[in-house]
């Protein structure tokens, strides 16, 4: 056994991993490290999780070059578009963090919470830097499991293991619906890698024809269930309403960019053969995302809920972006992510900052009267629920505007103008909290946490909220420059 | 020689039991466990059915990996049922109702 070689040559590039694999050392460190301490330092793991996020995010710009980069053998990517789309998945991930310093104080063993948030950045990080469907399938998974046992966390609490039981049943039939559809993909191709089985259509005429529609279309209806699009969004509200809300807010964003992402790079590299027939099925879905999102939302009571519904119409929107099937509908696509992370991460500040002794603080009547009480949290919600809404001159308008614009252009006049219609009466339920906030009674006590942290991720949503509105150029040509690796 | 159509007839109706067996059940939720692991494993036979005939090993890969990780998927779920079940003390479908909207 003395001169065993290696059977195949050692990857080479293996430096672009290097983001990886800080977080998934740093997340057994400090699952490790939690066993180990006295109860009063547990809370050092949240410190170290971000800490591993800030490294995670200076080694991503390191080592990403002008050029894309592969390794192990072509099955992972590193290129512009990657590292943007991790930098808004770790960013994400330190607000995750950040809103969840208080609220998950009282749990046990909370190093096991933080290392699980590391294991789902992992998995989402993986995603985006697929460029086959195996390391897709193995970063899908790794990002869901770890959401499920994220979401069902409050172990003592019914509606959290419920919440987990529900997002579970549906994810994992998601997940078989993908790999049904991958099978079908590689049953008709012969390849896993997505640019291969992009030749392989574009080369195969009419040929297997059905079989491919079939895989398509499971492998978007797979990818519709994690990123909740109607049809595909029943899990949705139950999962928002029932998980911890630091884990609502962190999974309105994380999965949805990974998601968005590696659809982007799976319609882009491997089915542009199929433009016409995705176009369809896509068309359908964010039709029906942007109606059940923005009619169903004026009917909830709970906020985490609206929210909930709020996500699925926002995903409607970002759905305008694949279906223009341009350079321009995909830089969309990134503004809109990006805008749209900070957006919600200040919602969820500010609703986590209701929580009271006692009080979840989640029912629109909990906002009522809360400008006379503390107007600077007033002012900040105001703001959000106008961005979210879309109002100019905030953020939420450019991420509105950029899709519809980049939809109309591709010739799909009717679905922009649908799309300015339901963002009308969507705006009905976000005003409506602001309504609560300025115009009602005080009808229970306030009684805010006064953690810095919290005050500073609101303060920081907001000021980026109106900056970006007032001024949108930087972002915009950011995101156009981050498509250098797609297309 | 068996036809690589029949076996993906065979997986086609595997994956459909699976589905069915998803939404129809109303008993409990180990059935739907059962459920999940069957949808897997029909489109396992897709996959070594396809990497036979196709002459490609790929296939058969992809199968070790879909099974591992349909083991850690399993655990995870049935981690979150002994949860659920400590909270309400059954497993029954009809059960799984707190959150409603």
């Amino acid at each position: 056994m003395a001169n065993v070689t290696f059977p195949f040559p050692f990857p080479a590039n293996m430096e672009i991993l290097l983001p990886e694999i800080i977080i998934a050392v740093m997340a057994m460190v400090i699952l490790l490290f939690d066993l180990f301490v006295s109860k009063e330092k547990k809370q050092i793991s949240a410190w170290l999780a971000i800490a591993t996020c800030i490294a995670a995010a200076i080694t991503t710009v390191n080592v990403t070059g002008s050029e894309s980069m592969m390794t192990f053998y072509g099955f992972f990517v590193q290129d512009y578009f990657a590292a943007f789309t991790k930098l808004l998945m770790l960013a994400a991930t330190v607000f995750g963090i950040i809103l969840s310093l208080d609220y998950m104080k009282e749990e046990t063993n909370i190093g096991e919470y933080y290392a699980l948030m590391l294991f789902a950045l992992l998995g989402m990080m993986l995603m985006v830097s697929a460029t086959n469907f195996i390391t897709m399938y193995l970063g899908v998974e790794l990002m869901a499991l770890s959401v499920y046992v994220l979401v069902g966390y409050q172990r003592d609490v019914l509606r959290s293991s419920e919440a987990a039981l529900k997002y579970f049943i549906l994810g994992s039939l998601s997940s078989g619906m993908l790999l049904y559809g991958i099978s079908f993909l590689y049953g008709t191709t012969g390849n896993f890698d997505f640019n291969l089985i992009g030749e392989a259509l574009a080369n195969s005429g009419d040929s297997a024809r059905t079989a491919t529609l079939v895989g398509m279309l499971f492998v978007l209806a797979g990818m519709a269930f994690k990123v909740s699009v109607a049809p595909f969004h029943m899990w949705t509200p139950d999962a928002y309403e029932g998980a911890p809300t630091p884990v609502t807010a962190f999974m309105s964003v994380g999965p949805k960019v990974a998601g968005f992402a590696i659809l982007m790079r799976i319609l882009v590299d491997a089915m542009p053969a199929l433009e016409h027939d995705y176009v369809t099925v896509l068309l359908w879905m964010a039709v029906l995302s942007l109606a059940v999102g923005n009619i169903a939302a004026i009917a909830q009571r709970n906020i985490k809920r609206m929210m909930a519904y709020s996500t699925i119409g926002h995903v409607g929107f970002v759905l305008l972006g694949l279906i223009a099937a341009s350079p321009e509908g995909y830089a969309a696509i990134l503004i809109y992510m990006t805008i749209y992370l900070f957006m919600t991460m200040g919602t969820f500040a500010i609703i986590i900052l209701m929580r009271r002794d006692g009080i979840q603080g989640e029912l629109l009547d909990d906002f009522a009267g809360m400008s006379k009480v503390r107007p600077g949290y007033a002012l900040a919600m105001g703001l959000m629920m106008f961005s979210l809404a879309g109002i100019p001159f905030l953020g939420g308008f450019w991420a509105k505007f950029a899709v519809i614009a980049a939809v109309i252009d591709a010739g799909h006049l009717y679905l922009g103008l649908a799309a300015i219609m339901f963002s009308a009466i969507g705006a009905f339920y976000y005003i409506r909290v602001v309504k609560y906030i300025y115009f009602d009674e005080e009808r229970v006590a306030f009684n805010f946490s006064d953690n810095v942290l919290m005050k500073a991720t609101v303060a920081l949503t907001s000021i980026i909220i109106v900056v970006i509105g007032v001024y949108p150029d930087p972002v915009m040509d950011v995101c156009r420059m981050a498509l250098a690796g797609l297309v | 020689m068996v036809p690589l159509s029949a076996y993906l007839v065979v997986a086609a109706c595997l994956f459909s039991l699976g589905v069915i067996g998803l939404f129809l059940n109303r008993k409990n939720v180990i059935t739907i466990l059962m459920c999940i692991e069957l949808m897997l494993l029909a489109v396992n036979i897709n996959f070594v059915a396809f990497s036979h005939f196709l002459n490609d090993l790929a296939g058969q890969i992809f199968v070790f990996f879909v099974l591992t990780v349909a083991a850690s998927e399993v655990a995870v779920g049935l981690a979150i049922l002994v949860a659920f079940y400590r909270q309400r003390r059954s497993i029954d479908i009809e059960d799984i109702n707190t959150l409603q909207g």
